[in-house]
């Protein structure tokens, strides 16, 4: 490529880039205003009189009086929970539909598996809200966690894995008196700790950072997660005070963000390897 | 090898869990929601009548109350479809175009930082926006002031609202389009480049006669996650517009949501969710043979 255009196509990615990361530098450089400079409708990225007093605020939980820190517990815990019971269950049973040659209905479970990525989530949406009222478990930890665990994309992930995994080293093992169990934990699991990181990255974020379910799973201000919390604030009275609203968003992205930066590699592998497929 | 029952039970019991979850959050709640569409399911009464297809008849019913609801907000999801789809796309591809013609050294941080808004969930990608398109003190509108332009009601009139719109989502939600396409990109052998620029084409024809036909398959891909991403908008009108102005904003899922939860009449809110799922499968089942018959 001559020099010029490749100076050119910098210079574009640049300005483009720019404009992508304005709006989140924005809300950092809001998070540090107080509400009346929030509001003055300057377009200074530098705060005239920084102030740290949004953030002491929400720490402290006085934030508008809603419990911030709460949120983010609510939604870290919720959020570790579920991506712990997805690895857990979908690498056992992709471990079985790959290799457990004896599985009953091993193929009609595996596409009954595979057909359901196909369905739209408004289809068990409303069906699912009270299947958890029935139980009386609407507004509870377990409605915030345990929906997630059906999804069968873990499933279909790491089958494609463990499928591939050479036989020789599970007969091997076998020939040495190893159970299922054993092959699983000690030979299966080890292998795939690449793999499981990708898909645990993926589920957390999921978890963390879904909007719809949570909103209308919890009822009470203190079983709110963060996103479902930010909601309600951003429909309520407080939507202007910028400042504030600013340092909440800041700490509700901050460990979403660090797993995302941090696995980002792994993110991308899983979305292109459900492309490919 | 002999397979005992024993062997057969175990080897049960490591699906066993996953199944459990599977039909208790999946399966069930699909058929579920089929009985509670044929029947009048008051959120908070215990008694429901049996229906059979009346909301779904009702749906169909021109001068019905549930028959402009679900029309008109399917009519606002299609607009929104319509209008995000191919930018997505487009824009989604030029950007993984863009990224891949950087130098190697700067690919990696480029990609990610149009991949980080889609970090951020709904409802901080809302707020965000909120203050960014603020009619007095938004950044955009003290952009625009700066320039002497008057600034813009974003959010409350028509069409800037769906511009609004579909300006955040294009935002929030492009990278993932662009990551998919970069990596398409860079799996197309460099000798088929080389081969065509030794036979003399220039960029644009090799563009459509290489790239186009090798990323065919992650094509259809990101027209159907896009498609039913699309289909599925409801953060956006629900925190940035509130579905106006008036109800032209007011999307089927923020319909179907109300109708359950506002007026709390599940069995015509799951009716409209049940076509609403319907749609979306149809449509996807349709693009893929779509692209499918094109290649043969």
């Amino acid at each position: 490529m001559r020099k010029s255009s490749r100076i050119g196509l910098i210079l574009l990615a640049v300005v483009t880039a720019a404009i992508f990361l304005l709006p989140l530098v924005w809300m950092i450089s809001t998070s540090f205003k107080n509400d009346f400079e929030a509001l003055a409708g300057n377009m200074n990225f530098i705060p005239k009189k920084p102030t740290i007093e949004n953030y002491v605020q929400g720490l402290q939980g006085e934030l508008m009086n809603v419990p911030i820190t709460r949120w983010i517990l609510n939604s870290l815990s919720v959020g570790i929970i579920g991506t712990t019971l997805v690895l857990l269950l979908n690498s056992m049973a992709s471990y079985a539909l790959a290799r457990l040659q004896d599985l009953p209905l091993r193929r009609t479970l595996f596409s009954m598996f595979i057909a359901s990525l196909m369905i739209p989530g408004v289809l068990t949406f409303l069906p699912m809200y009270m299947e958890f009222n029935t139980f009386n478990l609407i507004n509870t930890y377990y409605a915030l966690f345990l929906p997630y665990t059906a999804g069968a994309f873990g499933v279909f992930l790491l089958y494609q894995f463990f499928i591939s995994f050479p036989r020789e080293i599970e007969e091997a093992a076998r020939i040495d008196g190893a159970d299922k169990w054993q092959i699983y934990s000690r030979i299966l699991l080890p292998s795939a700790v690449s793999i499981m990181v990708t898909l645990g990255i993926f589920t957390f974020m999921g978890i963390y950072n879904d909007f719809v379910w949570p909103l209308y799973a919890t009822t009470s201000p203190e079983m709110r997660t963060i996103t479902a919390g930010i909601a309600m604030m951003a429909q309520g009275s407080y939507v202007q005070a910028y400042g504030k609203l600013m340092a909440m968003t800041t700490i509700a992205t901050l460990p979403v963000l660090i797993v995302f930066i941090l696995g980002q590699r792994s993110f991308v592998k899983a979305i292109t390897q459900s492309a490919v497929k | 090898m002999k397979t005992t029952w024993q062997s057969r039970l175990t080897s049960s019991l490591f699906v066993l869990p996953y199944l459990l979850c599977f039909c208790t959050f999946l399966l069930f709640p699909i058929l579920y929601g089929v009985y509670i569409s044929l029947h009048n399911f008051e959120l908070l009464s215990v008694d429901h009548e049996f229906v059979g297809f009346e909301h779904y008849i009702k749906i169909f019913t021109p001068g019905t109350y549930l028959n402009s609801l679900f029309f008109h907000g399917l009519w606002a999801t299609a607009q929104f479809v319509i209008y995000s789809v191919p930018l997505l796309i487009v824009l989604g591809l030029a950007l993984a175009l863009l990224v891949h013609h950087l130098p190697g050294k700067l690919r990696g941080l480029f990609r990610t930082f149009f991949f980080l808004p889609y970090a951020v969930s709904a409802s901080v990608m809302a707020v965000i926006w909120l203050m960014m398109f603020d009619s007095n003190a938004g950044f955009i509108n003290s952009v625009l002031m700066k320039l002497n332009i008057q600034g813009i009601p974003w959010l409350t009139d028509h069409p800037w609202s769906w511009i609004a719109l579909v300006m955040t989502t294009l935002w929030w939600t492009i990278g993932f389009n662009m990551v998919i396409f970069a990596n398409a990109l860079n799996e197309v052998p460099e000798d088929y480049y080389e081969a065509a620029s030794i036979d003399g084409a220039g960029a644009w024809r090799k563009f459509a006669s290489i790239t186009l036909p090798s990323i065919r398959p992650v094509m259809l891909f990101v027209m159907i996650t896009s498609t039913i991403a699309s289909f599925n908008i409801y953060a956006q009108p629900f925190l940035l517009t509130r579905g106006g102005p008036g109800d032209t904003t007011k999307v089927l899922l923020i319909n179907i949501l109300d109708q359950a939860f506002v007026r709390k009449e599940l069995g015509s809110a799951s009716a409209m969710a049940i076509l609403m799922a319907l749609l979306i499968m149809i449509i996807s089942i349709f693009q893929f043979r779509l692209t499918k018959s094109r290649k043969e």
